[in-house]
């Protein structure tokens, strides 16, 4: 596991952002943004709300348009029209903060529908893996069941087998653990914890400080839609040089 | 009807005579039967013509048993037969009439039309078949109004377009009294016996036929000197079947065949026994289930296009081309901005105008139909697919699923869920709405309510069985959409 900030590009750089901009309308929310992430490393991104932690992680597997500047993921440049984004995206799971699992599926549906019609698998094939993935994240029981009978902390686990249900080599999770009751927390952490563990390289947008210091590579604090200082979580918790960084660790350890 | 029949018996009998007799029974054929063989209208022989009529305007043409009837009728027919045409009869409503001939949806006019200098600038007008005049009734018990002069600051009522109108219109300030207009006779009638309205203007020979059939009214002044009822061709059209209807009433003027038909029609017809309830629901039934068929089919047409129109236009709503959002914008404002009433006249008898190609009542219904349910299916279609939550997509787009599997798998069952309540809705409103196209002469449920009271005047109770119809069939389809959306969107 790498344990340093890399800011040039790598032979193992996995994700590299170059003067990435975003406006919606006249509001420009990412103000140039660079980035190399290298295999297998896992980066917390954190910063107060509105400081564009999200978009930036939404621009990553395009869910959101870039403005400007070059995204390239896996050695796909997502700038090019030629670049078939759903093949991209079947190398990137995305776990969102309200989960976003289909209510009219079941568990096991949710986690076989990608697999499935992505015709990666057979149906019988799609359904050994789900049930394997919910093993994984210790929901094996709930697989017939549909989501409006889960817990919080379920659904997201659920998310999270979906996400790796099409077997991604990099996961992005937007404040994954935000929309839990406090005691649901954990077992989501727990998950992406063993992800991390595996060596899956991970973005990871969280409000979980004692979880990024633990966990990370190495954390990005972002401001105003600027990356104002990153480095290994020692660094960045213990001395950081940024005022910003330092009045916003403040407010929130 | 019973004129044709005796006529054709009547041709059996000099058959019959002409071969026993010989000679003499070959010229006795020859005079009473001066048919299609004898001296048929070159032009005119052997083909179809279209002729537009009124549909409630007894006694010259109303629906017995179904079938319509009236000197007009007869008239029309006696003179195709006579002539060697064949005709194909519409009953459309007297204005419908009228827009139908000069869209050339038709290809004349027999309505006991008045010959006016109006008129002729547009139409061309045959010899005169009938000599009318207005005359003026009150309800039976009203013993107030005997003249005109007892009309001070009422309000009388006439059928709009008529002669009748014109009449009133020109001695209302004289006399100091409003005038109404209605579209058919029953309903004017019904407005003086409801009080709306003190006294009604019609042509005399349709209110004497009414009042025959114990219709609630009484004349209480003499006929005026009106014009003449003419038949009609558009304007410079269809010059041969003006001559053949000119030879044709000549001849059965000359063969007392003409004087027959009035006779039929208009020397004292027996006053009809009301029949109860039950009765006017067994006779009425046939033609109102006719019409309920004709109701469900267009209801069932109309739905399955509009339904296509709505997911269409509703995926072009929440597209990302902006010329594809703006057609659906433009679609739907345009329908769902104009009275459906507007849209059907528009379909039925502006659209031929425009395009010279004409269009049958069922097809112009459904279009207008279909197209407005559209509209509404659109913004039902586009409401539903926005209601499913943003992160629903995003989370299939983002497992690598493309636009339409997204649509298809994640995004549509949700939708079509959350849709399925507004399309029973509208399903309900557009057989409802079918009933507004008995305007353009389309032959539905409401058509079929009209005709009925049209001849025998008891509006109320034929009213009370259509909107039985409309109650039963309208909420069996309601409980069967329902039980089928708990089935399947659980």
């Amino acid at each position: 596991m790498s344990t340093s900030s890399n800011n040039t590009a790598s032979v193992g750089s996995k994700i590299s952002v170059r003067g990435l901009r975003k406006s919606f309308g006249s509001n420009e929310v990412l103000k140039g943004l660079d980035v190399e992430i290298t295999e297998g490393e896992v980066v917390c991104v954190i910063g107060p709300s509105g400081s564009g932690k999200s978009t930036f992680l939404r621009c990553l597997n395009k869910l959101d348009e870039l403005s400007a500047g070059t995204v390239i993921v896996d050695g796909f440049n997502l700038g090019d029209k030629t670049v078939d984004l759903n093949e991209v995206r079947q190398h990137i799971g995305m776990v969102f903060q309200h989960f976003n699992l289909f209510p009219h599926m079941t568990v096991l549906q949710n986690i076989m529908l990608a697999p499935v019609e992505l015709k990666k698998e057979s149906k019988v094939d799609a359904r050994a893996t789900a049930l394997t993935l919910l093993d994984r994240v210790g929901l094996a029981d709930k697989a017939d069941a549909r989501p409006g009978q889960l817990s919080g902390g379920q659904k997201q686990r659920v998310a999270i087998a979906r996400s790796l249900a099409v077997n991604p080599d990099i996961m992005l999770f937007d404040e994954a653990t935000s929309a839990l009751d406090p005691e649901m927390v954990g077992e989501v952490l727990q998950v992406i914890r063993d992800l991390a563990a595996e060596g899956m390289t991970m973005v990871v947008v969280t409000h979980e400080m004692g979880f990024a210091r633990e966990v990370a590579d190495r954390v990005i604090f972002m401001a105003d839609g600027v990356i104002v200082e990153e480095g290994t979580p020692a660094e960045l918790f213990g001395n950081p040089q940024q005022e910003r960084t330092q009045d916003f660790l403040a407010k929130v350890l | 009807m019973n004129m044709s029949r005796a006529r054709k018996l009547s041709v059996a009998v000099t058959a019959l005579l002409a071969l026993a007799s010989g000679f003499a029974g070959v010229s006795a054929v020859a005079a009473s039967q001066p048919n299609s063989h004898v001296q048929p209208q070159a032009a005119v022989a052997g083909e179809t013509y279209v002729i537009g009529t009124d549909t409630t305007f007894a006694p010259f043409e109303y629906r017995k048993d179904g079938e319509l009837t009236g000197i007009d009728m007869d008239l029309i027919r006696d003179i195709a037969a006579n002539q060697g045409f064949t005709v194909e009869i519409k009953s459309l409503g007297f204005d419908a009439a009228l827009q139908a001939l000069q869209s050339n949806q038709v290809d004349g006019v027999i309505a006991g039309m008045s010959i006016t200098d109006e008129r002729k600038l547009v139409f061309d007008f045959s010899d005169p078949y009938f000599d009318s005049g207005v005359q003026m009734a009150v309800a039976e018990d009203n013993t107030e109004i005997t003249g005109y002069a007892d009309l001070a600051g009422e309000t009388v009522v006439a059928k709009r377009g008529s002669e009748g109108e014109t009449f009133a219109n020109s001695i209302k300030d004289e006399y100091g009294f409003t005038v109404k207009a209605l579209a058919d006779s029953a309903t004017m009638y019904d407005d003086v016996k409801a009080g709306n309205s003190v006294a009604v203007f019609d042509d005399y020979p349709v209110l004497a036929y009414g009042i025959n059939q114990n219709n609630g009214l009484k004349s209480v002044t003499e006929k005026e000197q009106g014009s003449s009822y003419g038949f009609a061709v558009n304007k410079g059209q269809n010059p041969e079947l003006l001559a053949a209807f000119n030879t044709g009433l000549a001849e059965l003027k000359s063969n007392g065949e003409y004087q027959s038909i009035l006779d039929t029609y208009l020397k004292q017809p027996a006053p009809v026994a009301a029949s109860g309830f039950f009765g006017l629901l067994s006779d009425s039934l046939p033609a109102l289930m006719k019409g309920l068929g004709l109701t469900l089919l267009a209801t069932g047409l109309s739905i399955v296009v509009a339904l296509v129109l709505g997911v269409l236009f509703g995926f072009f709503k929440v597209s990302e081309s902006r010329v594809l959002r703006g057609l659906a914008s433009i679609y739907v404002s345009i329908f769902r901005g104009t009275p459906l009433l507007v849209q059907a006249f528009f379909f039925y008898f502006g659209l031929p105008q425009l395009t010279g190609q004409p269009i049958d009542v069922l097809t112009a219904g459904v279009l207008t139909l279909s197209l407005n349910a559209g509209a509404y299916m659109t913004e039902i279609v586009r409401g539903g697919i926005q209601s499913v939550d943003p992160g629903q997509t995003e989370a299939g787009r983002s497992l690598g699923l493309g636009y339409v599997t997204t649509m298809r798998r994640v995004v549509l069952p949700q939708a079509v869920k959350i849709m399925t309540p507004s399309f029973i809705n509208q399903f309900v409103m557009t057989l409802k709405d079918t009933s507004l196209l008995a305007v353009i002469g389309f032959a539905e449920l409401t058509y079929q309510g009209q005709q009925i009271y049209a001849a025998n005047f008891r509006t109320g109770e034929t009213l009370l069985i259509v909107a039985a119809l409309y109650f039963i069939v309208i909420n069996l389809l309601t409980m069967l959409s329902n039980k089928l959306d708990k089935r399947f969107n659980k």
